[in-house]
């Protein structure tokens, strides 16, 4: 073997971990429709203001209730307003909603998790109670029960402010369905992350490179970041693909029961609210929002399996 | 030649679900500087933990109840947290059993040499890099500034042991302790390390404590072999002393079943029976003396201190915590002890 092929050699051998895994995803076709799919919905959620064809509220009473046409392509709802720009515009609150929420969540989550998996004992004993305890409220009971009862005080308070501030920005009441959305959203998801987050850190704090990094002097601070949270990272992200998923599906069930973003803001799960009355008569109604929502669910289902696999070590070829 | 090292009469324990787990219990000993000890011992005899314990590298649930770690008169039992922290791979490096988990598989080679460094030292990533080099030259990696850009998974074992070797130098310390740095490795890669180490040695001239449980393996390498059991040491000696004058009975069992070229073939190796003291009491005898073939009623009721052989002036630097003195009484197997 001459000097060049063992040097070339050495250069493949020169690849990063993360573009290995990224390789690995790839090669997966459903986790690369999944991923496209998201990628896509991410796209539409940004720039779909921009694209879609009518406005998501301007209604014409003379075309309501049409079915998918080329002027319309997935026809109208019953005030002739266009359903594919409502569906677009829905993508957005899905995706602000999922993106808050998670991020809500794993903010607690990684304080808790981190916490009881760091310290253990008593502090671990009493975090792992409050996760049993929040597990075992139904999410749906409580999300109505703060909606019931947050939301009247919070309009109150923004009306009080409004007044008194006269800012623009208390006038703003649709905020309220939001915070108040991803707010119970994230008291209730949290206790998952935290756990994943918990057991990572338990398993990586005993690991030989971390008590090898202390034998030379490394700085704690240094050791969790660069040593113990790479480490950990793999579930997180999974972890973080599913629960944007389930986030959206959590939304438009809330939605869709009227406790959680109203009209005439659209969001899918009212849009199917909607389409549900007069389903017989207009199937459409019903059906844009609905298959919507199932691809995007199954997309982010494909993503979450392909990433578990490829930053799995234990998968790796 | 200077002493380095002194440890007095050191205690750790475990805290454990009903009680502690006494893990160390009273080591003293002291080390030159330049000077190569050997710490033999069973698995669990508290090798490891007792030196650990000198430079805290601990779970949580250790703690050390009593005694003195003098590093050139600090006393790292007492220090403070960042103390210690400065302590550990400046003054003091370890190299551990298992190099296929010891390193980040998330960081390069390079980056994770030079962590320890570059906070001790202050110094810039690329002279940090560049004395990571240097060590990976140092201790018989070929390509070294190529394999400071790769990652862990890409070395063999051997060679990530040598990576290890050379992050326990990185920070030029004036000892290192070895915890059973071959144990993972294969007989012809175990040899190269071993010769590694002792060439290491003379170049650069530090201390090194060696815990291993294979005594065949110290021989020809370290200056003084102590023999550890149930968190004490029983025997301290200079190696050709142990080898030829074993005075402890621990030690003689030890001894004895190392295999050797003699052994008849498909003849049973001797060993010693019984089994490992129950470290969840703290000791109140001498822990060997269950299994021990010389045991005499004394043995039962008070522990031995370690001190100097009855004759010392014919071997002097031996020490050993048995009230017996093996060379007058004959041993006799008792209830639940052969030899």
């Amino acid at each position: 073997m001459t000097d060049n092929t063992l040097e070339l050699q050495q250069e493949e051998k020169q690849f990063s971990l993360a573009k290995d895994a990224f390789d690995r995803l790839i090669a997966n076709k459903l986790a690369l429709v999944g991923m496209l799919l998201v990628v896509f919905l991410f796209f539409i959620a940004i720039f779909g203001p921009y694209i879609t064809p009518y406005d998501f509220l301007s209604q014409d009473l003379m075309a309501r209730n049409q079915a998918p046409s080329w002027a319309h392509w997935f026809g109208t709802d019953d005030l002739g307003r266009d359903i594919m720009s409502r569906v677009i515009y829905g993508a957005r609150t899905a995706v602000i909603v999922a993106f808050s929420t998670t991020f809500l969540s794993l903010i607690i989550g990684i304080f808790m998790g981190s916490l009881g998996g760091y310290f253990g004992g008593k502090v671990d004993g009493f975090i792992v109670w409050l996760i049993d305890i929040t597990m075992s409220v139904p999410s749906l009971l409580l999300v109505i029960v703060i909606n019931v009862s947050m939301k009247p005080r919070l309009v109150n308070w923004m009306d009080e402010q409004f007044l008194l501030t006269g800012n623009e920005f208390y006038r703003n009441t649709i905020l309220v369905d939001f915070v108040l959305v991803f707010g119970s959203l994230a008291l209730i998801k949290w206790p998952k992350a935290a756990r994943i987050i918990r057991g990572q850190i338990m398993s990586v704090r005993n690991k030989n490179y971390v008590l090898a990094a202390e034998a030379i002097g490394v700085p704690t601070t240094k050791i969790v970041m660069k040593y113990v949270i790479p480490n950990s990272i793999g579930p997180i992200i999974v972890y973080i693909s599913a629960a944007l998923g389930e986030a959206m599906v959590f939304e438009s069930s809330f939605s869709f029961l009227g406790v959680g973003v109203r009209p005439p803001i659209p969001s899918w799960g009212n849009m199917i609210s909607d389409g549900l009355r007069v389903w017989q008569l207009y199937p459409h109604i019903l059906a844009a929002p609905a298959a919507v929502l199932a691809l995007v669910t199954i997309a982010f289902s494909f993503l979450g399996d392909g990433l578990n696999d490829a930053l799995n070590p234990r998968q790796w070829k | 030649m200077t002493k380095l090292l002194e440890v007095k009469n050191l205690h750790t324990r475990f805290k454990v679900r009903n009680g502690y787990l006494y893990a160390v219990n009273g080591v003293s000993f002291t080390l030159d500087k330049g000077e190569m000890l050997g710490v033999v011992g069973e698995s669990g005899c508290g090798k490891s933990v007792s030196m650990m314990s000198l430079i805290r590298l601990l779970p949580p649930a250790a703690q050390i109840t009593e005694g003195e770690v003098l590093l050139e008169g600090q006393d790292l039992a007492k220090a403070s947290a960042s103390e210690i922290n400065t302590v550990r791979g400046s003054k003091v490096g370890m190299i551990f059993q298992d190099p296929m988990t010891s390193l980040n598989p998330f960081m390069k080679i390079g980056a994770q040499l030079c962590e320890g460094i570059m906070y001790h030292k202050k110094m810039s990533r690329a002279e940090a890099m560049k004395q990571a080099a240097k060590y990976l030259d140092l201790v018989g990696i070929s390509n070294s500034e190529h394999r400071l850009h790769e990652y862990p998974h890409q070395l063999s074992g051997g060679m990530r042991q040598r990576v290890m070797i050379a992050m326990a130098l990185l920070g030029e310390p004036e000892l290192v302790i070895a915890d059973e740095p071959t144990t993972a490795l294969d007989v012809t890669i175990q040899a190269q390390i071993v010769e590694l180490v002792k060439e290491l040695r003379e170049k650069l001239n530090m201390s090194i404590i060696w815990i291993t449980h294979d005594l065949s393996l110290l021989a020809g390498m370290v200056d003084r072999i102590m023999v550890m059991y149930g968190g004490s040491v029983v025997e301290e000696a200079p190696i050709d002393e142990i080898y030829k004058n074993p005075r402890h009975p621990y030690t003689i069992g030890l001894l004895k079943s190392i295999p050797s070229i003699n052994t008849v073939a498909g003849s049973r190796l001797p060993s010693i029976a019984g089994a490992p003291p129950n470290l969840f009491v703290e000791p109140q005898s001498c822990p060997f003396a269950p299994r021990c073939a010389y045991r005499q009623e004394r043995c039962t009721r008070e522990i031995p201190p370690l001190e100097p052989v009855a004759d010392d002036s014919a071997h002097p630097k031996h020490r050993i915590a048995c009230w017996v003195d093996v060379t007058k009484v004959n041993a006799e197997p008792k209830e639940g002890s052969v030899l």
